[in-house]
């Protein structure tokens, strides 16, 4: 089922937040409002996908507080900030924490529905990525320890005899294995599992 | 020669020059009655004198009596002119009894009009002659004519009513001098009256002398009054001599008063008139011959001082005392002269004011000095206010952009609703009600930015600190939330107003702030605390502002007010110096201090508006 993406506000300013809020929804987003990171971080939504807009000065929790207490919880949710005047070092420590975006509270309706739109659309990506990793890691999970271990050395190019040395086991035990394992991880061939291999490890690094 | 004419010649003789003498000091003073007195006394005496002579020599029964009936004209002017000489120069005795001896004087010298051969006999029967000063002199021998105690009782009443203007001097303890000529005429008056009873009866064989005691009481008289006219010769020489230490003195002020500019002016509250000197006409720009009246004065005064002028002038003419006053002139060219004015209210004898005097000098150059000294600091206040704002400009920002922000953001969503082909109505309506509420807040903020960024002239105006501080408060509140900086505020419970310009006592405070703030960004989150407290003290206005901050090292506690003294990377060390320049133009004085438990409190009062002199 496709879940409709969230767009989160926080603000202090209420004023603020009611017009942001505004032309948000009337340019066809799901909003919620918070008037304080405290609020936020307790009922954010996380598997909402969706982005977070967040202004960088406010009393208690302050916007780069919010974005190390999103990262350190592991909700990789999308940050754009929103300044009332765009200071350069504020601006670079909330890149460096990885921001999605960092806008003016004066910037143009453009730039900040096609921030959140890009914000929106690469939580969306990266969630379709995350539930691609999954679907392809979960098969790995049914392999048994012993298994596992002839898969890294199969991976690695090496043939039954070599393996079986290694692992000091037989030769046709690990034959016995190999099948298992393509028959759990359902591919035909060993290049298959080496391209199903580099897919999983890849998107890891 | 005989020795007895010598003496009674040389005796009429004195008497009449010392008449003489006296007519023409009254001649030259009609005011001086007693001397005219004076010289009938001594004319009358003189009279006494020659008919006391004539008698002595006389040959005959006939010429003795003739001689004295004669007698009585100048006893007469004698008497009375003695005890009016009482009455009027030494202000004693009973009036009615002068009146009396007067009238039986009087009646005395009528009778002996009549009467043969005169009011002391009936009848002369003989003349003894005896010898005296180695003459034969002649002494009556008769019967008392039956009036003669008239004359008796007269002579009597002059005693009595010398002896009663006496003892009236000396309760009112009179001047010694008169005392005693009172005391000389009761003794020389008393002499003859008892000598004539005695010679009349018979008892002591004895000529009449008594002229001899009447020239005792002249000198007397002469004597008093030659020591009035001493006196008076004394005084005039006295008085000149004052009247040369007054012009002395006069001249002397005026010089002093040239030297200082000063015009000085006399205002006589019963006549209406006012005089003044010329340096003060050309001050106020009168000629030297113009009258000059308030009406005039007041219409020399610059129209914004007039009425305070006037007020000040009205009360003090109808509550007494003195007045200072500073106001401005505006000249017949347009230029503008500062007069620095004072005066007194002097009353008359029944407290009724009746002269207003007052010095007035030119405090032109001064104000301007004044002036420009004042605008110096008001830039330099500038200067410090804006350098502040810069210090605010990140929560400034912030708070400008908030409702900028939210107006935008409503517009674009309008103009989205907008396009809907049935735009909701009422959401629309909201959206400009909020467009409209955020628009007044970005020009508060925009206001409140620009009173303390505007280059502006000192404005006293009345002020309840209580709310200078709650604004200033407000003003770094968002700041303070940014720094984490817990900020509360204790106002005074009941506070009188003060004057003061407002924007420069908010910016004091705000230095203060601003630099408690600065003092606890060390200090973890939670101990991070600036206290404002308003406090009515002493009858002056006490603002507090302590911080929980680490204090000033104790080395530089003293140097804090200092220019140019600055513990911070970025400060100018310019805001305290400012401030204390600030609050000491206000009459007041600021103070620091370390807390004991760490922190520093700044202090600075203000003296309030006293009741009643709200001017």
């Amino acid at each position: 089922m496709e879940l409709m993406p969230l767009v989160r506000i926080v603000d202090d300013d209420v004023s603020f937040l009611k017009a942001i809020a505004r032309l948000l929804r009337g340019a066809g987003f799901h909003v919620k409002t918070f008037a304080s990171a405290t609020d936020f971080l307790a009922d954010m939504e996380p598997d909402l996908p969706g982005c977070v807009l967040v202004d960088l000065q406010m009393p208690g929790l302050s916007g780069l507080e919010l974005q190390e207490a999103l990262a350190k919880a592991g909700h990789p949710l999308p940050v754009i900030f929103l300044s009332g005047h765009g200071d350069v070092s504020t601006t670079v420590h909330a890149m460096r924490g990885g921001a999605e975006d960092f806008l003016t509270k004066l910037a143009p309706k453009k730039d900040l529905i096609e921030s959140v739109k890009r914000a929106v659309a690469r939580d969306e990506g990266e969630r379709t990525q995350r539930n691609r990793q999954k679907a392809l890691r979960a098969p790995f999970a049914t392999l048994t320890p012993r298994e596992v271990e002839v898969l890294e050395h199969v991976v690695q190019g090496k043939l039954n005899k070599q393996i079986a040395y290694d692992l000091g086991i037989h030769e046709r035990t690990v034959k016995l294995h190999r099948t298992a394992i393509t028959t759990k991880l359902g591919v035909q061939s060993t290049a298959e599992l080496m391209r199903l291999w580099i897919a999983v490890r890849g998107s890891e690094t | 020669m005989s020795w007895v004419t010598i003496i009674w010649s040389m005796e009429a003789a004195i008497c009449l020059t010392l008449a003489g003498i006296h007519y023409l000091v009254w001649l030259n003073a009609r005011k001086m009655f007693a001397h005219l007195l004076f010289s009938f006394t001594a004319v009358g005496a003189a009279g006494v004198a020659v008919c006391e002579l004539l008698m002595l020599r006389s040959e005959s029964v006939e010429q003795y009596g003739t001689v004295l009936w004669w007698t009585q004209l100048p006893l007469w002017v004698l008497i009375v002119s003695i005890t009016w000489f009482t009455r009027f120069h030494l202000r004693a005795g009973r009036p009615w009894l002068a009146w009396t001896v007067t009238v039986m004087r009087t009646l005395t010298l009528v009778f002996n009009f009549f009467a043969t051969p005169n009011i002391n006999f009936k009848v002369i029967t003989g003349l003894h002659h005896n010898p005296f000063l180695g003459e034969r002199i002649s002494t009556p021998e008769g019967i008392a004519h039956p009036l003669d105690f008239v004359a008796k009782l007269s002579s009597l009443l002059l005693v009595v009513f010398l002896v009663n203007a006496f003892t009236e001097m000396w309760r009112r303890s009179e001047l010694q001098r008169d005392i005693f000529l009172a005391g000389s005429m009761i003794f020389f008056v008393t002499i003859p009256t008892v000598e004539t009873v005695l010679v009349q009866r018979g008892v002591i064989q004895s000529p009449y002398l008594i002229s001899f005691a009447f020239m005792g009481v002249v000198l007397a008289m002469a004597y008093a009054l030659s020591l009035d006219v001493l006196r008076a010769s004394q005084l005039v020489v006295q008085l000149q001599a004052s009247e040369a230490g007054l012009r002395e003195s006069e001249e002397r002020m005026t010089l002093a008063a040239e030297a200082g500019n000063l015009g000085i002016w006399v205002n006589d509250l019963v006549r209406q008139e006012i005089w003044a000197t010329l340096k003060w006409r050309e001050l106020f720009g009168f000629s030297a011959s113009e009258t000059i009246d308030r009406g005039r004065i007041l219409q020399c005064i610059h129209p914004e001082d007039r009425a305070r002028v006037d007020q000040t002038l009205s009360k003090v003419i109808a509550r007494g005392g003195s007045y200072e006053s500073e106001f401005r002139l505006l000249l017949s060219d347009g230029k503008i002269r500062w007069i620095a004015s004072s005066g007194r209210v002097e009353f008359n004898g029944n407290g009724r004011p009746s002269l207003l005097r007052g010095v007035s000098v030119d405090v032109t150059q001064r104000h301007l000095a004044e002036f420009e000294l004042q605008q110096q600091r008001a830039e330099l206040a500038h200067f410090s206010r804006v350098s502040m704002l810069g210090e605010l400009s990140g929560s400034l920002a912030h708070e400008l952009s908030q409702p900028l922000g939210a107006i935008l953001r409503n517009t674009e969503a309008a103009e989205l609703f907008l396009e809907e082909s049935s735009p909701d109505l009422e959401e629309l309506r909201a959206i400009l009600a909020d467009i409209r509420k955020d628009d007044q807040r970005a020009g508060a903020v925009i206001d409140r930015m620009r009173s303390m960024m505007k280059r502006r002239a000192v404005e006293k105006s009345m002020l309840d600190l209580n709310v200078l501080a709650a604004d200033v408060i407000s003003f770094v509140r968002r700041d303070a939330d940014l720094r984490r900086v817990q900020l509360a505020l204790e106002p005074a419970s009941s506070l009188p107003p003060m004057r003061g310009d407002r924007i420069q006592l908010q910016q004091v405070l705000l230095n203060l702030l601003l630099n408690a703030m600065d003092a606890v960004s060390d200090s973890s989150p939670d101990r991070r605390r600036v206290a404002v407290r308003v406090q009515y003290v002493d009858s002056r206005v006490e603002v507090v502002v302590s911080d929980s901050g680490s204090g000033i090292p104790a080395d530089k506690l003293a140097h804090v007010f200092e220019p140019f003294f600055t513990s911070k990377q970025s400060g100018m060390g310019l805001g305290l110096p400012i401030s204390r320049t600030i609050i000491e133009a206000h009459g007041g004085s600021i103070r620091a201090q370390n807390d004991p438990d760490g922190g520093a409190t700044f202090f600075f009062s203000l003296p309030v508006v006293q009741e009643g002199n709200a001017s």
